[in-house]
């Protein structure tokens, strides 16, 4: 462990953090938009400049190791000064479309441009990009509002491993391409969308939410994602009860700040009519437990013949201690008549380690066999 | 191979040398080729071939001579060491060389037996001797452009073939990299470096020995040298002659690195459009390699070392040395903060040396004659010679080599004997898109580092434009801001987007739409570009142009609205 002083305040932080790093887990946000915490350091944005005791110029925090002692302080005059010009420059090549932009409220370049109060630029605005591409069902990229700050290329390699996108270019006319500017489908994309969350202007959004309300329309509703045993925690942005988008809520998560494509697209299943949502029994056995008063038998078509099955022909709803009562009352009925061998347990991928263990433990110790068995195995 | 090998291998070469009365060089160096050295060299040798006199005289292609505007240049040495040079010789001129210095013997099977386009060319040679054109083109020894000059690094650039090891060894190379690992340790050599006063030839000037012992001290087991030969400056040429007219030189050099920092690899990184430095020193490897210098076991020792090269694409910022890194590693050529320095974490994570082509082309002559030796050229603080590729308005233009400390009065007038026509000398770029310029005011300057510093201007790697009077100084400055646009690498926002501002500024007031306040507006763009930009390109980006704002003001002001 290491001490320093950041703003008066004496931090303890192990060997190997950078000074950004160390301020920003202690509550000090020193401004900053191309680090993120979980990607390699870049340096391009410059922001992130510090006063350090001993030093004549301001160095780049994001690019200094602590070290024993340090002296630093975050605010200054001449740091305004700097990071004002910065922010600056940085709108000579952004337009300021804020009164429309669908990342309002949660651009982090607004942010600073507000904590700083640059108004506008005062340089001749010159953009150096307009490509615009809507190539696939997931995520848009706007390349006018892309501040060029490369962290989706840096979450795409470093996280996803796939390394789809990078710069191309030189100088200004520098851009984040997949190979040859093509679409993103013939990249080695797998649409996780970590990039989407990564970015800090709109230069990526997910396309669900284009027009679809700010960030100060949303709602945020924090869940788990049930996708796999991994259990991310998602975070719902939500406006009348339907899902804007979906995005990997931080703290103190398993998954950090990122989400796989099933996680963070696919949960339209939520608001789909045709998902289940309580038990149901079989129409005919729920009449010969007594359950329903409307004898019923099995169609001579197979409902697997028929195009879309209506789920209310066959099934009614039950609560769930019906639904328990009946499954172990059935278990118990076949043990004692055909012993416990003849009940094989097939277990889920989508249930966590936890659930699975405790899955093999009810087929060996309650039911008595060890015909267990996992869909990862199969 | 072992020492008394490598002596053999001189001795029968020099020998074999000294049995010609005389030895005709031509240059085949870019500028000259560019200006028809290679059809002269063949002339050359058609003549030679022609006069059956091939036991008496010998035409040897070698590297640059210096005075490149002249091109080509040939220079004849005779046995006794006398020398005259030729400049600008055409294929006419070379037989009428050929014709001056070559006995044209008698076939010893007769003329018949000789096939027609020698005979041809033997009654061409009978012709040229009674030509008197030769005469006009003798270019004295006595000219500043020679007397001037002080050859450490260049030494044996013009005499030695480049495509040949044993013309090397016949020269005395690879002696200092003999004494090196069989005389000395690591450390002495780190430390006579240090005392020699070298200081890096690539920009910066940090002193060599301080970076090889922080390398040698770096605890590692796998260390590397790198030779930056991405020579990026418009105009300057110092590093692609010296790798493709003594390419062995440039190789011990960089195998003192390794033998005195502890590495066992190393790489030249050569700009792409430099196909014949690439490929003269792909063959120094091969033959080095071949001869047992490189490889295992050098000359005996247990010192290990191999070379390889890697080629860049042309991008201006891979002469940054993280960017370099990068560039080798295979990534995109994208310069990173510093520290970590390349000495403790450089390719691949791994302690490296990255020294400019000059730099390590200085190194064998400093161990073979010693630190105190070099430390006596040059000035206080900036040791030795330095080489620059005389550019612009001048009437002789090339490449020289000078001591440190030399005033800019005596490149310009003497030297470069002054501007040609009835323009004026009006400056002196130095230090390409990340230097600035010195006016006339200041020709009395000592060229070294800090004079140049003070100046507003840097050394840099050897570009020395020179401006007359006809050139408009806003208009030059935008030429260096146009390259540094396009050169630009586009990761941090000052340079990627400051730099298109200053342009856009300059723009302005050239395309006379100036206001008043501009060049403050101008200035002050410039200064945040210079002090917030991540790498070396951006923080040097804006020189050229607040250099001619401090000394050309006058300039920028007329541009505005009176
Ligand atoms: C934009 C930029 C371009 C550079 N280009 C070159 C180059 O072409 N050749 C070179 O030797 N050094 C170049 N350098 C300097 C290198 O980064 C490095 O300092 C040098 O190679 C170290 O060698 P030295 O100590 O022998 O000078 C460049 C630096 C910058 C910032
Ligand atoms: S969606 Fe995922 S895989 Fe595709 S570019 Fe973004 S980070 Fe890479
Ligand atoms: S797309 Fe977004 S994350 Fe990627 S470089 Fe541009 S602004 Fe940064
Ligand atoms: S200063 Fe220019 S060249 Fe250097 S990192 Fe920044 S954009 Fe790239
Ligand atoms: S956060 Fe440090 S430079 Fe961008």
């Amino acid at each position: 462990m290491i001490t320093l002083t950041i703003d008066g305040k004496k931090i303890q932080i192990e060997e190997g953090t950078n000074v950004l790093e160390a301020a920003l887990r202690n509550g000090i946000d020193i401004p900053h938009l191309c680090y993120h915490s979980d990607l390699s350091v870049s340096g391009g944005c410059r922001l992130c400049q510090v006063e350090v005791e001993g030093y004549d110029q301001p160095v780049t925090s994001c690019g200094m190791a602590c070290a024993e002692g340090l002296v630093i302080q975050t605010q200054s005059e001449r740091l305004t000064a700097i990071r004002r010009n910065l922010i600056d420059i940085f709108l000579a090549d952004h337009p300021l479309d804020c009164v429309t932009c669908d990342k309002a409220g949660s651009c982090l370049l607004q942010k600073y441009a507000y904590e700083y109060g640059v108004k506008e630029t005062s340089y001749i605005p010159i953009y150096s990009k307009t490509l615009y591409q809507d190539d696939n069902p997931f995520f848009i990229r706007d390349h006018q509002y892309c501040i060029l700050c490369g962290r989706c290329v840096r979450v795409c390699d470093e996280i996803v491993g796939v390394h789809a996108i990078d710069f191309a270019n030189r100088g200004f006319e520098s851009h984040i391409a997949t190979p040859y500017d093509g679409p993103m489908i013939d990249s080695s994309c797998v649409f996780c969308g970590n990039c989407v969350e990564v970015c800090p202007t709109a230069a990526l959004l997910p396309v669900s939410r284009l027009k679809r309300g700010r960030e100060w329309d949303l709602e945020r509703v924090d869940s788990i994602c049930g996708y796999c045993g991994v259990g991310c925690k998602i975070e719902y942005a939500v406006k009348d009860n339907e899902i804007i988008y979906a995005q990997a809520s931080v703290q103190e998560s398993v998954n950090g700040s990122f989400l796989c494509t099933k996680g963070r697209y696919g949960w339209d299943f939520a608001v789909n009519p045709e998902r289940l949502t309580q038990p149901m029994v079989r129409r005919d056995l729920a009449y010969s437990l007594g359950i329903s008063t409307e004898n019923w038998r099995l169609p001579k078509v197979s409902p697997l013949d028929i195009d879309k099955p209506d789920v209310d022909d066959y099934f009614i709803p039950v609560d769930w201690e019906t639904a328990y009562e009946i499954v172990s009352s059935k278990l118990v009925d076949i043990v004692k008549e055909s012993g416990p061998d003849a009940i094989v347990g097939l277990a889920s991928a989508r249930c966590t380690n936890e659930e699975n263990y405790l899955f093999q433990k009810l087929m060996r110790a309650v039911i008595g066999t060890n015909n267990v068995d996992h869909c990862a195995r199969l | 191979m072992s020492r008394e090998k490598l002596d053999q291998m001189a001795d029968r070469e020099r020998e074999r040398q000294e049995k010609f009365d005389r030895r005709v060089f031509c240059c085949i160096s870019t500028a000259c080729l560019s200006a028809g050295a290679g059809r002269t060299m063949q002339a050359l040798k058609d003549g030679l071939e022609a006069s059956q006199s091939g036991d008496k005289v010998e035409v040897v292609q070698t590297g640059c001579m210096g005075l490149c505007s002249r091109g080509p240049l040939v220079r004849v040495r005779e046995n006794t060491g006398e020398e005259t040079y030729y400049a600008d010789v055409t294929t006419e001129l070379a037989e009428e060389l050929i014709a001056k210095y070559v006995p044209l013997s008698e076939p010893k099977a007769g003329d018949e037996a000789l096939a027609p386009e020698i005979i041809e060319t033997r009654s061409r040679l009978e012709a040229a001797r009674r030509k008197r054109t030769l005469k006009k083109h003798i270019l004295s020894q006595n000219l500043p452009f020679f007397t001037k000059q002080v050859k450490v690094v260049l030494r044996d650039v013009g005499y030695v073939d480049p495509e040949k090891l044993e013309d090397y060894l016949a020269h005395g190379g690879y002696q200092a990299l003999y004494k090196a690992i069989t005389e000395m340790t690591p450390e002495e050599v780190c430390d006579e470096m240090s005392r020699s006063g070298l200081r890096g030839r690539g920009g910066a000037g940090f002193p060599t020995g301080t970076k090889w012992t922080f390398v040698r001290k770096a605890e590692s087991d796998i260390k590397y040298v790198v030779v930056n030969g991405d020579e990026g400056d418009p105009g300057a040429y110092m590093d692609r002659t010296m790798m493709e007219d003594n390419p062995h030189q440039v190789l011990e050099g960089m195998m003192i690195a390794a033998y005195a920092v502890g590495a066992y690899h190393g790489f030249f990184y050569i700009r792409g459009e430099y196909p014949i430095a690439i490929d003269r020193i792909r063959r120094a490897i091969r033959a080095a390699r071949r001869a047992g210098i490189l490889g295992d076991s050098i000359l005996g020792s247990d010192f290990n070392f191999n070379a390889d090269v890697r080629i860049g694409a042309g991008a201006f910022v891979c002469g940054e040395e993280t960017a370099l890194i990068h560039s080798i590693e295979g990534k995109r050529g994208m310069p990173r903060m510093r520290p970590p320095y390349p000495a403790t974490s450089g390719l691949w994570g791994k302690p490296t040396v990255i020294n400019n082509v000059e730099t390590m082309a200085s190194v064998p002559a400093i161990l073979l004659n010693g630190a105190d030796w070099y430390a006596k050229i040059g000035t206080d603080q900036s040791k030795g010679t330095k080489v620059f590729a005389l550019a612009g308005q001048l009437t002789n233009t090339g490449l020289i080599e000078v001591p440190m400390g030399i005033s800019l009065r005596e490149i310009v007038y003497e030297m470069g004997d002054n501007v040609p026509g009835d323009a004026e000398f009006k400056a002196a770029q130095t230090g390409g898109p990340s230097g600035g310029c010195i006016p006339m005011s200041h020709v009395d300057t000592p060229v070294d580092y800090e004079r140049l510093k003070e100046l507003g201007s840097i050394m840099g790697s050897g570009g020395l434009v020179i401006i007359d009077s006809t050139t408009s100084m806003p208009q030059f400055a935008r030429f260096f801001m146009d390259f540094c646009v396009d050169e630009s690498c586009g990761k941090c926002v000052p340079c990627r987007v400051g730099t298109v501002q200053i342009r856009a500024l300059l723009d302005k007031l050239l395309e006379g739409r100036g206001q008043v306040g501009d060049l403050e507006r101008l200035e002050e763009v410039c200064e945040i570009v210079k002090s917030t930009s991540l790498c070396g390109l951006g923080q040097s980006a804006p020189n050229p142009v607040l250099s001619t704002l401090q000394f050309f003001r006058e300039e920028y002001e007329i541009l505005l609205p009176s």
